[in-house]
């Protein structure tokens, strides 16, 4: 069943395109590293040198072999961008469903606090939080963003599975006396799966893209590479303005083809499963 | 406007005022806990490292430990710091800046607001103007080159963010082809002034930290205006209208008219999020705004600076957010006249 | 019987879906006269709406009017409706000669205009000059004979209750006396009383001669069987049966509109009597038509012929069926 379901997407080219070019990026950042198994943090070659057969995205101010620093990067902006999907996703899930199937005052109390969370400039928060953690790893920036992100994801869940409620086969299951929580998952999850996946798809852009933007401002990780922090040091570098292209250059183009791609996956899939968008 | 027609304007206003209003206090009590709350108490390390710089000037250090403890009430017991802290942060007292001392937070931050702003409202006006129109003309000609082309281009358009695009157009249009000055808010050398020459130097280097930010946002809208064209496009407003005889253009006008407002709405919610992107661009052109001293703050770990600049920033976001809910209000009729019933 | 006024022949009107052709309309043919009103019936997916489509040569991608003419009979003259382009017919047509009150009128008009200001649009696509205040007395003395107050023009649609707003767009549909007038499903979503006022609206658009036919189209007989005398039934993209509607109650001729008859929800007295019952199967997939007959494979009076040969509508006792029964 699944299987037919997904079929009309490998039909569609945008999906196809997208797809081999996130497949491509995530292999770069699992298996790229393995390949390439040079020490990103290391000093190991002249300073600021262009890309050559040595140094295939040439080096930086330090030394550093910016491809390994790159391939690592991705990895573990994958990581934080996942991790932070799993976060929102899970507090959405269990909010928005909550608050959809106990209506009243648990209703009440649960969206007045998620419109608070979504009005609070959450990347400002981010950043002041970000502030006062001395150590902040990976794990810590993703936890951050995801605690942050995911009220309107808990909103539209709500609203979609109201509107799931009201339909006829979940009425006669509230008749036939099951409970709230197999009625969440028999009836309702499959209701809202398709959407949620393409939620959870967001929000890994939203972690790779706030942890950049948290990088540049000086509050990335404070371990590691990422693709945030190749960034911030091409700026504290002065990388951009001295022409040092294939520091900047690299990561930023890594960045916007995985969200961009993680995006047309999205849309792709909004096509062939909402027929209102569909074209005719 | 006639009377009875004002009840539910001001219900929606007042309501939306009061939301704003409560959330603001949280968000100045998250900015009161979090110092005080995260292990390792941030503050007292601070302080310590104040007195292991002691003998560089013990009069100053001295005063500015008497300033800090004074400030952030250090020692009385925490509600007494919290009543202390919201009283002087409805006064406008910010506090004192450590690493300007002792220059008021406040004094710090009001020279560099207005370029933040100037910068930011409207480099996200125009970017929602262009983004909406480009959307709705794609979801108008649903299907067509023009419509595929948009969607595509705003996809991987919306992807990149401010800062990143900001580097690009520095290194090729500033580094690389020298048309436009690639960092600060005005020459250097130069003082501000209400002069002609000074006003046209800002405009030429306002040209690349605007376009960075109206290009990246602009993706985001023409996506979601899109959308909702094509929703608008099945309405029975349309169908009948159509079967009326209305022009194209009128109903491209009702249809983006109704796709519209819903947008100002998001514009709203969008504002926190540009305002953080600005920051960071403001970074990378070495713009004299909030950002670049927020960046000098963070650096200097000037906490009373730090927590000034976002009780300022979050406060000027709900403003924003509440002035634009006052206009949507204003511009769609089911709000200011009340629903009665219906979708 | 009374001069046509519009007149459907040959029509078929195909949607194009990944090139296969949807054959929602197969060689439909139907006249209408001055002074009538034409019940259309029909199963959801039977074909009717996009018939009214056709009628009024509101032809938009994916729907492709593939043969056939639809011919309006304006003073002694018949234009071709099909061969004129859009923009004709949104300046000279719609809304002017013809117009519908469409299925859901509760959402109809505009919802962040006036009324005034959506009929004032309706207005300037159809003259080059008009003048505002002629247009809004016109207009309320409309929304008075239909029974809206006359302020109503000055509000937004959701500031009125439903069944004003359905008058109120009736009002709007019929503000420049169109020739003739679709009525597509206008009730069917309405509850009883409302059913009601709406129906005899409508009614009163013919009696008083603002619209000179209308074509009424539902799913549900006990409807139309108050308001029209000519009932056309519909099945699967075709015409199945045309006859005067009390004839058709006292005594369906094809199969499928005994089917239709027997099974509505709540029957007519007459029909009441020969028990309940439903039509077996389900309406076939249009983009695979079966061959012959496309009822046969529902019908239970199936004969060899049924499903090799397609019956053409032909005149029995007056009355006209496509069933090789007669």
């Amino acid at each position: 069943m699944w299987l037919a379901m997904f079929r009309p997407l490998f039909k569609s080219k945008k999906f196809l395109v997208s797809i081999l070019v996130f497949i491509f990026i995530v292999l770069l950042g699992l298996v790229g590293p393995i390949v390439y198994p040079v020490d990103p943090t290391g000093y190991a070659g002249p300073f600021e040198r262009p890309p050559s057969r040595e140094f295939p995205l040439g080096t930086d101010t330090y030394g550093g072999d910016l491809l390994a620093k790159v391939l690592n990067g991705t990895r573990t902006s994958l990581y934080i961008g996942f991790l932070t999907a799993v976060i929102s996703m899970s507090i959405g899930i269990i909010i928005g469903p909550i608050s959809a199937i106990k209506g009243g005052i648990v209703d009440e109390v649960l969206m007045s606090f998620t419109n608070i969370v979504l009005t609070i400039p959450n990347i400002l928060l981010a950043i002041l939080i970000a502030t006062y953690l001395k150590v902040r790893s990976a794990e810590v920036i993703a936890l951050l963003l995801g605690v942050l992100g995911w009220p309107w994801f808990a909103r539209a869940v709500r609203s979609q599975l109201l509107s799931l409620i009201n339909r006829e086969y979940v009425k006669l299951s509230r008749m036939a006396g099951y409970s709230d929580l197999r009625l969440a998952f028999e009836d309702l999850i499959p209701g809202i799966a398709t959407y949620a996946f393409m939620s959870f798809i967001l929000f890994i852009n939203g972690g790779i893209l706030g942890e950049a933007g948290l990088s540049l401002i000086g509050l990335g990780p404070t371990k590691g590479v990422s693709l945030g922090l190749v960034l911030q040091w091409a700026v504290l570098m002065e990388a951009v303005r001295r022409g040092i292209w294939w520091w900047f250059v690299p990561p930023g183009v890594i960045i916007v083809a995985l969200t961009s791609s993680l995006l047309m996956i999205t849309t792709a899939m909004d096509e062939v499963f909402n027929p209102r968008l569909r074209e005719k | 406007m006639k009377g009875y027609a004002l009840r539910p304007f001001l219900k929606y206003v007042s309501r939306k005022f009061i939301f704003l209003l409560v959330t603001y206090f949280i968000a100045i009590t998250i900015v009161f806990i979090l110092p005080r709350a995260i292990p390792g108490n941030p503050l007292s390390t601070l302080l310590r490292q104040i007195f292991q710089q002691g003998q560089a000037n013990p009069e100053l250090i001295r005063s500015v430990h008497k300033t800090l403890m004074e400030e952030f009430g250090l020692g009385k017991p925490w509600y007494e710091q919290y009543i202390d802290f919201i009283t002087r942060a409805f006064k406008g007292d910010l506090g004192t800046s450590i690493s300007s001392y002792p220059k008021k937070t406040l004094d710090l931050i009001a020279p560099v607001m207005p370029w933040t702003l100037i910068l930011l409202i409207p480099s996200i006006i125009t970017a929602w103007i262009i983004g909406n129109t480009l959307g709705a003309i794609a979801g108008f000609k649903r299907g067509s080159f023009t419509d595929k082309f948009t969607l595509n281009f705003s996809l991987i358009v919306s992807q990149i963010p401010y800062y990143w695009l900001g580097m690009l157009l520095i290194f090729t249009l500033s580094v690389k082809l020298h048309i436009f000055p690639g960092q600060g808010g005005y020459s250097q050398g130069t003082i501000p002034a209400f002069t002609l020459k000074f006003i046209l130097d800002m405009l030429y280097h306002y040209i690349l930290p605007f376009l960075s930010i109206v290009i990246s946002a602009l993706g985001g809208w023409a996506i979601g205006t899109r959308v909702l064209v094509i929703y608008e496009l099945d309405a029975d407003y349309v169908n009948f209208g159509e079967l009326l005889g209305l022009k194209e253009k009128t109903v491209f006008s009702y249809i983006f008219r109704n796709s519209i407002l819903p947008q100002v709405t998001g514009l709203a919610l969008s504002l926190g999020g540009a305002l953080g992107g600005a920051l960071i661009t403001e970074i990378i052109f070495n713009y004299p705004g909030t950002g670049y001293l927020l960046f000098r703050a963070l650096s200097t770990l000037d906490y009373p600076l730090i927590q000034g600049i976002f009780i300022i920033l979050i406060g000027s976001v709900y403003l924003a957010n509440f002035l634009v809910d006052f206009v949507y209000a204003l511009i769609d009729p089911r709000i200011r006249l009340g629903q009665s019933e219906g979708s | 019987m009374g001069n046509l006024v519009l007149q459907v022949e040959n029509a078929r009107a195909y949607y194009i879906v990944e090139n296969n052709y949807v054959r929602a309309i197969d060689d439909v043919s139907i006249s209408i006269r001055e002074g009538e009103v034409v019940g259309i019936v029909g199963e959801s997916g039977s074909g009717k709406t996009t018939l009214s489509n056709v009628m009024l040569v509101n032809i938009k991608k994916p729907l492709s009017l593939i043969d056939g003419k639809v011919k309006l009979y304006l003073n002694g003259s018949i234009i071709e409706l099909n061969k004129l382009p859009r923009e004709e017919l949104q300046r000279n047509i719609w809304g002017k000669e013809t117009s519908i009150i469409p299925q859901s009128a509760m959402n109809a008009l505009m919802p962040t205009k006036r009324i005034k200001d959506s009929i004032l649009d309706v207005m300037k696509t159809h003259f080059d000059e008009i003048h505002e205040n002629e247009i809004i007395d016109k207009a309320q003395t409309r929304f008075e004979e239909i029974g809206v107050s006359k302020d109503a023009i000055f509000r937004y649609p959701f500031e009125l209750s439903g069944g004003m707003r359905q008058r109120a767009v009736i009002a709007v549909a019929t503000l420049l006396n169109p020739r003739f007038l679709i009525a597509d499903e206008p009730t069917s979503a309405l509850d009883v009383s409302t059913q009601k006022m709406v129906l005899k609206t409508i009614q009163n658009l013919r009696e008083k001669g603002i619209v000179k036919s209308i074509a009424f189209i539902t799913h549900d007989i006990a409807t139309v069987r108050q308001i029209a005398e000519t009932l056309v039934v519909m099945y699967a993209g075709k015409i199945v049966e045309i006859s005067s509607i009390e004839e058709i109650i006292r005594e369906p001729l094809h199969p499928y509109t005994k089917g239709l008859l027997f099974s509505v929800v709540t029957p007519e007295p007459e029909v009441k009597e020969r028990g309940i019952y439903h039509i077996p199967g389900t309406p076939p997939n249009l983009m695979y038509p079966p061959p012959g007959c496309r009822f046969h494979p529902r019908c239970e009076y199936k004969l060899d012929i049924c499903e090799r040969e397609e019956p053409q509508l032909k005149v029995v006792n007056n009355r006209k069926v496509a069933c090789f029964l007669y």
